[in-house]
């Protein structure tokens, strides 16, 4: 584990790049936001609805909130609020490095993606003008397992405090039907089932001899194997996804799909074994047919729980609420919309009591829009992460006419 | 007083294999004269004209595929078919000012630099599919399914002069029908690229070669002329000079005949295809202009208009490929600053078929949406998809917007034209029903 020390001095730049009149968070007086029309993804919307925040959090939420005396209030009249969305597969800070993939190796399970973060691309603040304040950013596709995807918010001055989740998966990539993949893939887990057992057999015994070899990929496929973490596989066809939930039988890994272009062809199934989707309606690379696009809604209609992505850089990761737009117009009711974008990426990231909707207790991560949070002409007016004002509209406007 | 009214299940579908069956029988059945020899009326609708306000419970008139009338008080014939409006939106068909569509992929640019000879329609064959199955229909039909009803079809841009590009609807009798100008223009692009394979040459050579073949076209016009104006019996003496296509298709950006078609990203690559536009005396026109709104201020004083790619995806090749420093230039409002100095502005998918970009058409009405969350007024944002890309494309005469004398391509949709919610439902072409919403689209 790594110190915060560690991070100043790896990335003094980073206390640079928050804006200039951003206050901190904590010790901060409570701020109302008041009067707008708030989806919490957690409930039913509450119209001219109070959220109370402080120290970076939401203190309540709902439409009788009484607020304090020396409380600054913020009038949002007209306006909608919806939580900071989350994008639960993406590439951004690790594609700009040229660090995303490690080919040819084929199999990295022991790559960290927070090794390799790099934080000074315009593409972190684009994000949270676009209303994406979360997201898992991990290894690319380009190997069999790519390594260990980090969470992290995409604001905030110091790395320690935006990450979420240090090593939030095991990232994995079957591009199509090839022999090798899967038993690469399922080589692997016998043999971390087999490191596991020797270091329980160890552990449980009297300690005498010497301890099995530290293995960090087997350490890695490991943590899969206890459930501490989920496998999460770009994936396109169906016959993959069924030789993956074979061996979700077999190791009881949990399993998500990331692009799951096929998946909805096999949607009961999917969901009877408790498997994720993340797709991108997006992304136009993968000849997204109207079909293809219904197929998040009968995901959903199935009992799938659905999240979107943007997989920055294919579409850029400010787009993810033009994402969950897409997914809307193609039959994707607007709460199940809502949720694949913020809610339902946290609990996949393992860090749903922390972020993806409007409730007591949560980070103050919120979007303020001038209009149907879903629609294309509707504005991102502001941004609060950890409850700091990350982006003002009328702010980035003074820039107009440069 | 009988009036025909048309219903939605005497029409054929512009889906599968029904739209080029009905593309084939259309063009063996009709006569040769005209293809759409009615009079339609479309009645109750809200009637956007994008030339003027929009219209509440209004008519458009259509004869033998062309506007005949578009008002509140249009007195409809007896004879007229009556397509009822009522509650729905009625705008001119899009048009999408930059594609490649119906080129595959290796069809699109040369080994050369320099090859103004060649033509995009060479390389134009949309039916890909034909008799085969489905295949190419399905990227026409995707455009349809858009409200896409023009597309300009332009050589690749990794040449510095690719070739002339054309204007083609996406829906007609004919392989011939389809084509509404060729040549629209001539396609370049800066700085320059490797087109194939080997380096190629930097900026200051790039521009150097350009003015090199600007110098020799303008020395082929001037013997051409001189030999022109020549008595009949001079001319038996004088050597008449070989034609050259190369040349012919450059005289006629020196004529001004056609306008240079430049794409060009960054500030100095605009600032040189305008200073060489200056110095040979051609128009011009910058596509994708990713930096334009550096310059929007000369751009406008010398009227030169920008085609910009798409609001959320601006850059015209892929991400991946595209130079690191044009990220951070890269602007949501570039469209919108450049409309409010005054430059005339079109939005364009820059889609090309066969390839991973086939479906990006559709989206072109959803981009003019976003255009409007950066900044762009719901009037600009819908001009900048149908009359300015028309009057960009040289075709403002026949397309681009409801009035009386332009063909009737029109199209009808379920609610206002920016919402997300919002489908076109049906697609008229030539007052042709060439599209209409349903089954699996």
């Amino acid at each position: 584990m790594r110190t915060a020390a560690v991070w100043i001095i790896i990335f003094p730049a980073l206390v640079l790049s928050v804006p200039a009149g951003v206050q901190a968070p904590s010790g901060m007086g409570a701020v109302a936001l008041k009067g707008a029309t708030i989806h919490t993804a957690a409930g039913p919307p509450i119209s001219g609805g109070v959220i109370l925040v402080q120290d970076g959090r939401i203190r309540s939420v709902g439409q009788s909130i009484a607020i304090p005396g020396g409380a600054k209030v913020i009038d949002l009249a007209g306006k909608v609020i919806i939580p900071g969305m989350i994008d639960p597969h993406t590439h951004i800070g690790a594609f700009d490095a040229d660090d995303v993939n490690e080919m040819p190796q084929p199999l990295g399970p022991e790559n960290r993606a927070v090794d390799a973060i790099h934080l000074g691309v315009p593409d972190w603040q684009e994000a949270v003008a676009g209303g994406v304040t979360a997201v898992i950013t991990g290894p690319g596709s380009g190997e069999r397992m790519g390594g260990q995807s980090v969470m992290l918010k995409t604001f905030g001055g110091d790395l320690k405090r935006r990450i979420l989740k240090e090593d939030g998966d095991l990232k994995m990539a079957v591009n199509a039907r090839n022999l090798s993949h899967i038993s690469d893939i399922y080589g692997n887990f016998v043999k971390a089932r087999e490191y596991l057992s020797q270091w329980r057999q160890y552990q449980g015994g009297d300690r005498t001899g010497s301890p099995p070899k530290k293995d960090l990929a087997l350490e890695a496929l490991s943590r899969a194997l206890r459930q501490e973490v989920p496998v999460r596989v770009h994936i396109y066809l169906v016959p993959d996804m069924l030789s993956f939930l074979e061996m979700k039988r077999e190791f009881g890994f949990e399993l998500q799909f990331i692009h799951s272009v096929e998946s909805y062809k096999i949607a009961g199934q999917l969901a009877q074994n408790g498997v994720d989707c993340i797709c991108l309606p997006l992304g136009t690379r993968y000849h997204e047919t109207p079909d293809q696009l219904r197929g998040i809604a009968v995901l959903h209609n199935a009992g799938v729980r659905v999240a979107l992505h943007t997989d920055h850089p294919v579409i850029h990761q400010k787009w993810q609420r033009l994402n969950a737009a897409m997914a809307i117009r193609y039959g994707l009711p607007e709460e199940a919309a809502l949720r694949a974008v913020t809610i339902n990426p946290a609990q996949m990231g393992g860090v749903a009591d922390r972020i993806g909707s409007i409730e007591a207790g949560k980070d103050a991560d919120l979007v303020v829009l001038d209009g149907p949070w879903f629609e294309p002409r509707s504005k991102v007016d502001m941004v609060f992460v950890d409850g700091v004002l990350a982006f003002d509209r009328t702010r980035a406007a003074s820039q107009e006419g440069r | 007083m009988m009036r025909r009214h048309v219903s939605s299940s005497n029409s054929f579908r512009a889906g599968g294999s029904h739209w080029f069956l009905g593309v084939f029988l259309a063009s063996m059945m009709l006569p040769a004269a005209g293809w759409a020899q009615s009079t339609l009326a479309f009645r109750g609708g809200t009637v956007i004209t994008v030339t003027g306000s929009p219209i509440e419970g209004g008519v458009v008139l259509v004869r033998d595929g062309k506007i005949i009338a578009v008002g509140k008080d249009v007195s409809i014939p007896a004879d007229a078919a009556i397509v009822e409006t009522g509650g729905k939106f009625v705008m001119p068909g899009l048009v999408d000012a930059m594609t490649h569509f119906g080129i595959r992929p290796f069809g699109l640019n040369s080994q050369e630099q320099v090859t103004p000879e060649n033509r995009a329609v060479e390389a134009y064959y949309p039916f890909g599919g034909f008799f085969k199955g489905k295949g190419g229909v399905e990227a026409d039909n995707e455009l349809l399914y858009g409200g896409v009803t023009t597309v300009y079809i332009a050589p690749g841009s990794t040449q510095l002069i690719g070739g002339q590009g054309a204007v083609v609807k996406t829906f007609g009798a004919s392989y011939h029908g389809l084509i509404l100008r060729d040549p629209a223009s001539i396609d370049m692009a800066l700085p320059p690229r490797p087109p194939r394979e080997g380096t190629p040459p930097g900026r200051m050579a790039a521009l150097a070669l350009l003015r090199k073949t600007m110098i020799d076209a303008q020395e082929y016009d001037r013997r051409v002329r001189e030999y022109n104006q020549k008595s009949d019996d001079d001319k038996k003496d004088a050597e008449k000079p070989p034609r050259d296509m190369a040349n012919e298709a450059l005289q006629r950006l020196l004529h001004r005949e056609l306008p240079a078609r430049v794409e060009a990203d960054f500030v100095e690559d605009i600032s040189a295809a305008m200073r060489l536009a200056e110095e040979f005396g051609f128009n011009l026109i910058v596509d994708s202009g990713i930096a334009a709104y550096q310059l929007k201020e000369v751009l406008a004083q010398k009227k030169i208009p920008v085609v910009v790619g798409k609001i959320s995806h601006p850059f015209a090749p892929e991400y991946f490929t595209y130079p690191q420093e044009l990220h951070s230039v890269a602007d949501e409002r570039n469209a919108a600053w450049l409309t409010r100095a005054g430059v005339k502005v079109a939005i364009a998918s820059y889609a090309s078929s066969f390839g991973g970009k086939a479906t990006q058409g559709r989206w072109l009405l959803l981009e003019a949406a976003l255009a409007t969350a950066y900044g762009m007024s719901e009037e600009d944002a819908l001009k900048a998809v149908t009359i300015n890309a028309a009057e960009i494309l040289g075709v403002d005469g026949r397309v681009g917007s409801l009035e009386p004398g332009k063909d009737a391509d029109l199209i009808i949709l379920d609610g206002p034209p920016l919402g997300l919610k919002t489908w076109v439902e049906r697609v008229y072409i030539d007052g042709t029903l060439a599209y209409q919403r349903g089954g699996r689209n």
